[in-house]
């Protein structure tokens, strides 16, 4: 280096040095306030994982946009080959946190596969996820079902249409295969939601007799595929269709291999997916670092839907990046900017197909969690019967809106948000009111697990063993 | 003079024939193959990724210095605010680029041969000269060389999970269970070859050794050693090769970083891209493993007496 | 002069899957200090396991060896081998080759450059020293034999033991490497024992000719004294008749006492057969 080079390094340091003191005197007298109150991070250098999926997108957008950083966290983001991979990183320490299926946590603390306590601060986002079937099936479908003065089929299509279909296999003793994410995967509920709803048993599962396959009486056999690989098995013939969220359903009408034929949202409508797991060790060995990690998720779910989603387009390409979900851009900005596409060329407006924070979808409401037990009893998951306080209980065990409320909180407090943007934390129980938009028509009323359980005409009942 | 001029041309100009004729074929058939993340890949797609690829890293690179720069800063400010904090770098926290994913797979692969070529070549003397541990090990090689190192890998993975739990690790789990598998596919190639060798040292030489009456470890360093080295370097070629494809592949299988993770990725994004992306990987693979292989026949080369096992 | 030698009583089985085989059976020989014994008979007739035996690279069955005074009962630097195939290292030069058994063998007496004298000087008396940073795959067959020779010389032995080392070079070669052991034994007097099949070579180098029986169960034939003077040249005495006589004697006893019978119809049937192969090959 020469020595006018090596002066003019040392003055541009010093001028670097100069900006960041100022910038040190300015933020010091603002952030005193909150740094009393929040205290730094225990642990800076943290691992997330995540699966190829839209809904990471809170994830991706703390770290792109520095949120992450401003909390004093140094994030890396690793994608995870599915979700067991995923929940075993958690659990043994080699990810500190991930985006997780909601049943993930619930079934982990209860011990429904592996056994580990963990909680929840944030969930990720409503709905986003859809149920496609192949090419073939769609074509034996459409006969059933009802069409529109333009030709194109009504939706939401029941399952009703995709009965006739699934009982022409079983007649002629083909099995009916089906694939889904992971056992205690929304999309292993919404699709049996789905198929129970249109006559179609998909299935129980007998955890004590060790038959966790859910295939017991089953008329369409569910099994496992990660999200990623679901076209490429549909395109294999080894699945007929499969309930995956995006954006695996687009890509299968992009790449010509199946026609999705409902949204969750149709469904279930604002159906709550994913949330932001970690283990309740970490967060009580680093409470400082869970509430700073809650906030940098709060901001992104915010910027992702602020400006009535005019964000998405910036929060596509990001995602469209090989290292967070990778497709392509169209592909992905599909779903995520308010609208889905059928079958080819049909495509609705779907507004609310991905919301990541309006209708208060980040908050971790305990009334979510036990609809996700209701689902893991109905189906035999959760072998014997429960009462109305264990899943209470253990909705509380799992489902932190303490901590939620600390980070909410707090920003308000910095002008980072505004305290309408969420539940009035002082009156909030937890609990959302009883929601009767479901495809069935059925009302679900959290504070009453076992009634609900009762309404639905396929499906374990109280006293009911496998 | 004619004839010589002749034969280099024929030494250059037959491999580019064969190169171009590769090519034509290649993008007749990409241009014929519709998969469903549309036409597979020609030359030219491949060629437009690697430059891609090298953008990508570049602008990557431009992020780190920018996240450099903010930790600094922010050290600064909470220095300011919290005397007591010791200021910590951290590593950039960004993706890995493809030329990141290389140098850890070659870092990984290196480290794996390594640690084999340690274990191996000791233990493939001692077996080469007692006919004893000979007796006791043969059985065992000969059952575990044929395992694919993959099926290792999931034990791999929790012995190194249940081992090696430290809360704040030097070397990441990940990287240990890649290398380790590495290590069990070089060990038995070179263990072989090593005891072979060595027991297939000339009698004659052997009898130079007890006539000087050389103490153990002498013969060993000063004939044994020498005397296989063909033998441990042809091992260790064999293994090295096959640690090369297996390290790709384990790399796919547990997800661990390195090239074996940007194909599988790559592979899951199902993007438009993805195939040629892939393609191009391929060629970086196969390009590297051939480098690897001549460079071990370059060492081979220097350090082996017999300048005939190395030509092969 | 002082016996140095002394092999008594000498019996070597070899086991193998039909019971032991017997190759030598009751040896007895006496060696005197500097003199050149050749050890010669037929191919198989166990000369080479008799050396094994006084290098200790072998163990009898039955009886011993004493070297001045010890019993022999491994191998060692005292009793230095030439072997038939040269047996350099081929990884190391001419030099290396030496100074390996220098080292090894004056490690505790000789100061390092008394040892690079020595080896030059070993090396010298081979006629080797221009090629002695050569390694072996550059050397031809004669001169590889001669660092061999070298070697051994260096390691100041008290027996050479040099087991058929001219067995695989030509003619010409050989007679020059025979003219430079004589040279050499004029110098240093070493007590030798040398294997061979030639009757020219061992009558020329020898002091007593031991001539052995075929096997099995081989042993000491004949022994006959070569009184001829030193230094002996060849040319002279090819026209000598005590020369003539004492290779006639040697002739005798290998091709008409201990001559190898193969008996007539098994070596024609071994012929077709070779015949019979050969053209099935073909």
């Amino acid at each position: 280096m020469s020595y006018a080079r090596m002066r003019e390094c040392t003055i541009n340091r010093a001028y670097h040095l100069l900006i960041g003191l100022m910038l040190i005197a300015v933020s010091v007298i603002s952030q005193t306030v909150y740094a009393e109150e929040l205290g730094y991070p225990e642990k800076e250098e943290l691992k997330f994982g995540f699966i190829k999926l839209t809904d990471m997108a809170p994830i991706a957008i703390a770290y792109e946009n520095g949120y992450f950083e401003d909390e004093g966290l140094y994030v890396t983001i690793e994608a995870q080959a599915n979700w067991k991979v995923l929940l075993d990183g958690v659990i043994d320490g080699q990810l500190d946190g991930a985006h997780m299926l909601a049943g993930q946590p619930l079934a982990a603390t209860i011990g429904f596969g592996t056994k580990a306590h963990i909680i929840t601060p944030f969930s990720m986002d409503l709905n986003g996820n859809g149920i496609t079937v192949s090419n073939d099936i769609w074509q034996q479908m459409k006969e059933y079902i009802p069409k529109m003065e333009d030709g194109r089929p009504v939706h939401p299509i029941k399952a009703d249409a995709l009965k006739p279909v699934v009982e022409k296999y079983k007649e002629n003793g083909k099995p009916f295969n089906m694939g889904m994410v992971f056992p205690v995967s929304t999309h292993n509920y919404e699709l049996r939601y789905w198929l129970a709803a249109g006559g179609i048993h998909p299935g129980y599962y007998a955890p004590l007799k060790g038959d966790i396959s859910g295939q017991i009486d089953a008329d369409a056999l569910l099994s496992v595929t990660p999200p990623p690989q679901m076209p490429a098995t549909l395109e294999a013939g080894t699945i007929y269709g499969y309930c995956v969220g995006e954006p695996w359903n687009q890509q299968a009408v992009f790449k010509g291999i199946g026609v999705p034929v409902i949204t969750d949202y149709e469904i279930w409508k604002n159906n709550p997916e994913k949330v932001f797991g970690i283990t309740a060790e970490f967060a009580e060995k680093y409470p400082n670092t869970t509430v700073r990690l809650t906030r940098a998720l709060i901001r992104a779910a915010m910027w992702l839907d602020e400006n009535d989603n005019a964000n998405r387009p910036a929060a596509v390409k990001i995602l469209s990046q090989s290292n967070y979900v990778g497709a392509d851009y169209d592909v992905i900005a599909n779903s995520m900017t308010g609208t889905f596409e059928y079958e080819k060329g049909d495509k609705r407006e779907v507004p609310d197909f991905n919301v990541f924070f309006r209708y208060n979808a980040t908050y971790p409401y305990y009334s979510d969690a036990i609809w996700y037990l209701s689902q893991m009893r109905r189906w035999g998951q959760i072998a014997a019967d429960k009462s109305d306080d264990w899943y209470k209980e253990t909705a509380a065990e799992v489902y932190r809106p303490d901590i939620y409320t600390t980070a909410a909180k707090s920003l308000i407090a910095e002008g980072l948000a505004k305290a309408e943007d969420f539940p009035d934390f002082a009156t909030e129980s937890g609990f959302k009111p009883p929601q009767p938009e479901f495809i069935d028509g059925i009302t679900f009323d959290g504070s009453k697990p076992n009634e609900y359980l009762e309404k639905f005409p396929i499906g374990l009942k109280q006293g009911d063993e496998v | 003079m004619i004839r010589n001029i002749f034969t280099t041309l024929q030494a250059l100009v037959i491999p580019l024939i064969g190169m171009i004729v590769f090519i034509m074929l290649w993008s007749m058939a990409a241009s014929n193959i519709n998969t469903s993340l549309g036409k597979f890949p020609g030359p030219q797609a491949v060629l437009t990724q690697f430059s891609a690829l090298y953008t990508e890293h570049k602008a990557e690179r431009v992020k780190e210095k920018a996240f450099i720069q903010r930790q600094v800063e922010r050290n600064a400010k909470r220095v300011a605010a919290d005397p007591d904090y010791v200021p910590k770098m951290r590593a950039y926290t960004g993706k890995e680029t493809f030329l990141d994913q290389i140098i850890t797979s070659l870092v990984t692969v290196s480290c794996g041969f390594l640690l084999a070529a340690l274990i191996a070549v000791p233990l493939g003397i001692s077996i080469g000269l007692s006919k004893t541990l000979n007796t006791a090990f043969n059985p065992i090689i000969q059952i575990f060389k044929p395992v694919s190192p993959l099926a290792w890998l999931p034990l791999v993975t929790m012995v190194v999970s249940a081992l090696y739990a430290t809360p704040d690790p030097v070397v990441p789990k990940s990287f240990l269970n890649s290398m380790i598998t590495v290590t069990l596919c070089c060990l038995w190639p070179m263990v072989i070859n090593t005891s072979v060798g060595v027991a297939s040292i000339n009698i004659d030489l052997v009898n130079v050794s007890r006539v000087l009456r050389l103490p153990a470890l002498k013969h060993v360093q000063k004939i044994v050693l020498p005397a296989s080295i063909p033998m441990i370097f042809t091992g260790m070629r064999l293994s090295l090769g096959i640690a090369w494809m297996v390290l790709i592949a384990a790399e796919m299988l547990a997800q661990n970083p390195g090239l074996g993770k940007f194909v599988w990725d790559e592979f899951q994004n199902g993007s438009s891209d993805s195939l040629s992306r892939i393609l191009a990987a391929v060629f970086v693979i196969g390009f590297i493993g051939f480098l690897l292989d001549q460079g071990m026949r370059q060492i081979q080369r220097l350090l082996s007496w017999d300048k005939s096992t190395a030509s092969r | 002069m002082n016996e140095i030698l002394n092999i008594s009583g000498v019996v070597m089985d070899f086991p193998t899957p039909k019971g032991p085989f017997t190759a030598l059976n009751n040896i007895n020989l006496k060696i005197a200090e500097g003199e050149f014994v050749s050890l010669i008979g037929h191919s198989g007739c166990g000369k080479s396991t008799v050396l094994n035996i006084v290098a200790g690279l072998h163990q009898a069955t039955n009886g011993g060896v004493i070297l001045n005074g010890k019993e022999v009962s491994e191998p060692g630097p005292e009793r230095a081998v030439v072997f038939q195939n040269h047996s350099l290292l081929p990884w190391l030069t001419a030099y290396q080759n030496v100074e390996l058994a220098v080292k090894q063998v004056f490690k505790n007496t000789k100061s390092k450059v008394e040892m690079q004298a020595w080896i030059k000087h070993n090396l010298n008396l081979v006629h080797m020293d221009h090629a002695m940073h050569k390694k072996p795959d550059e050397l031809s067959g004669g001169m590889k034999q001669r660092v061999g020779i070298a070697r051994a010389l260096a390691m100041q032995p008290e027996i050479l033991l040099m087991d058929e080392p001219f067995g695989a070079l030509d003619a010409l070669t050989r007679a020059h490497m025979q003219d430079t052991l004589m040279e050499i034994q004029n110098e240093l007097r070493n007590t030798v024992i040398m294997i061979t099949h030639d009757v020219d070579e061992a009558v020329l180098l020898s002091d007593r000719i031991v001539m052995m029986t075929n096997g099995p169960a081989a042993t000491i034939g004949e022994i006959l004294e070569i009184n001829l003077a030193r230094p002996r040249d060849r040319i002279a005495l090819a026209e000598d008749t005590t020369y003539t006589k004492l290779r006639a004697a040697v002739l005798s006893f290998l091709y008409e006492k201990q001559r190898k019978i193969e008996p007539i119809a098994e070596h024609a049937k071994k012929k077709s057969e070779m015949k019979a192969s050969n053209s099935a090959a073909a």
